[in-house]
């Protein structure tokens, strides 16, 4: 399944990395801890994060995350935005919280790194 | 035993280590039609002290050991095929058990050495006590120096590693790390990975020195209290990255190994750093690492990747 599709299950806000939407999710994760997404993290997957910080956005380019996922419609530094743009990295925000986010995607076939 | 004491220390750090990455490929073996002498004057030139006996197509069928070999000799049995002799019931590890279950293995069976054989039955090779120790020296090369020699170790020209010198004037990529932004910390592996593909070296490499960089970095800027330096040297088979700094260096390295211990503060945790796998990372995405750190003087970290010509590969035997 694509972003796209990721985005429209989530009713997401599309915040940077619009000419990604077309490229396939490989798998997806959840987490906060830079050190876990770094070591978890595999080429092309999706990560659900509260944190919002530019250190998101610079471990998701180092590990070559798709993109991430702002739960709970957090609010998001101008400078993480910056970085994400700059860098034509995917950054959607949803309202949904970091739950019922997983949930949804669960359902609608992602799979974690794990299955 | 104080061997024994280290090896469950270290079993937890080096859990990703597997039976394919620890065994020595291509034991020596025997037919079950040759004698029990001929095991014997084998293991005398080759010092090892067991023998997989396979069939013609590679299944383990048994096993001979020093201690069958002087039961032989004991009753004269010496003459006779090995079919006779050997252990038939022979304890295996498979290719994918991890450290802990090898090392548990041995505990329980108190035996010399395990078979390694694949699903099918197949030998694929052999695991001593001994290896494991080495396995986990070899592979990652860690070394800790906990004397007043780091002092004069850090800021050396040479390799912590291989020796060779390595001038940082002379490094192909240079990045300062200033410790006084946090939301700074990791820029310079990001940089660095930059660098790295637009010199063409491999994505998935790239990829892995950028993770390694990147916790080394964010340590010099969370933890160390002092300003820092990433250097990276592109050779013809490797690259070397060595970060280092001036600050107030590692307190307990053993500690700072184990995933979960962090001495992070709040404040650092806010960023979502802190988790404790800043070097049991470095150490999951490199080929070899080094730390070198004394305290109130500074901590020098070296991690080496081989390129592909050279990289290990654990689905491959090393070239």
């Amino acid at each position: 399944m694509t972003a796209r599709e990721l985005v429209e299950i989530l009713d997401g806000e599309i915040i940077s990395g619009e000419s990604r939407l077309d490229e396939e999710v490989q798998s997806i994760g959840a987490g906060d801890m830079m050190s876990d997404i770094l070591a978890l993290a595999k080429p092309g997957m999706v990560v659900l994060t509260a944190h919002t910080s530019p250190q998101s956005v610079r471990t998701g380019m180092v590990t070559e995350l798709l993109g991430l996922v702002v739960v709970q419609n957090k609010n998001i530094p101008p400078a993480t935005i910056e970085l994400a743009r700059q860098n034509d990295f995917l950054l959607i925000r949803t309202k949904g919280f970091m739950f019922s986010t997983c949930g949804k995607l669960y359902t609608a076939g992602f799979k974690g790194i794990d299955g | 035993m104080a061997e024994a004491k280290n090896l469950q220390k270290y079993v937890d750090i080096f859990r990703d280590l597997t039976a394919a990455d620890i065994m020595t490929r291509n034991p020596v073996t025997l037919t079950p039609d040759k004698k029990v002498a001929r095991a014997k004057e084998m293991m005398k030139i080759k010092k090892i002290s067991g023998i997989p006996i396979v069939n013609s197509d590679q299944f383990l069928v048994g096993i001979i050991s020093i201690e069958d070999i002087i039961k032989a000799l004991e009753y004269g049995r010496i003459n006779e095929t090995l079919e006779t002799v050997m252990t038939r019931d022979v304890v295996t590890l498979h290719p994918e058990e991890n450290l802990p279950a090898i090392v548990d293995k041995f505990s329980t069976y108190k035996l010399g050495r395990f078979p390694v054989v694949d699903g099918d039955g197949r030998l694929r090779g052999i695991i001593a006590r001994e290896d494991i120790l080495h396995g986990i020296l070899e592979k990652f090369n860690l070394i800790y120096i906990h004397d007043t020699k780091r002092n004069t170790k850090l800021d050396q020209e040479f390799s912590l590693i291989t020796g060779e010198r390595l001038r940082v004037d002379e490094a192909e990529f240079h990045y300062n790390i200033d410790n006084s932004d946090i939301t700074s910390a990791g820029t310079g592996a990001a940089l660095l990975k930059q660098f790295l593909k637009k010199k063409g070296i491999d994505h998935e490499i790239a990829r892995r020195v950028g993770i390694a960089t990147y916790e080394a970095e964010t340590n010099v800027v969370i933890h160390s209290c002092s300003k820092g330096d990433i250097y990276c040297f592109l050779k013809p088979d490797r690259i070397i990255v060595r970060v280092t700094d001036s600050g107030i260096g590692i307190e307990d390295l053993d500690k700072a190994m184990t995933e979960g211990f962090s001495t992070a503060s709040d404040y650092v945790r806010e960023f979502g750093f802190g988790a404790g796998m800043g070097i049991p990372n470095m150490n999951r995405f490199a080929d070899k690492l080094v730390i070198l750190s004394e305290k109130k003087v500074g901590t020098q970290v070296e991690i080496v990747f081989f390129l592909p010509a050279v990289s290990w590969n654990p689905g491959n035997p090393s070239p």
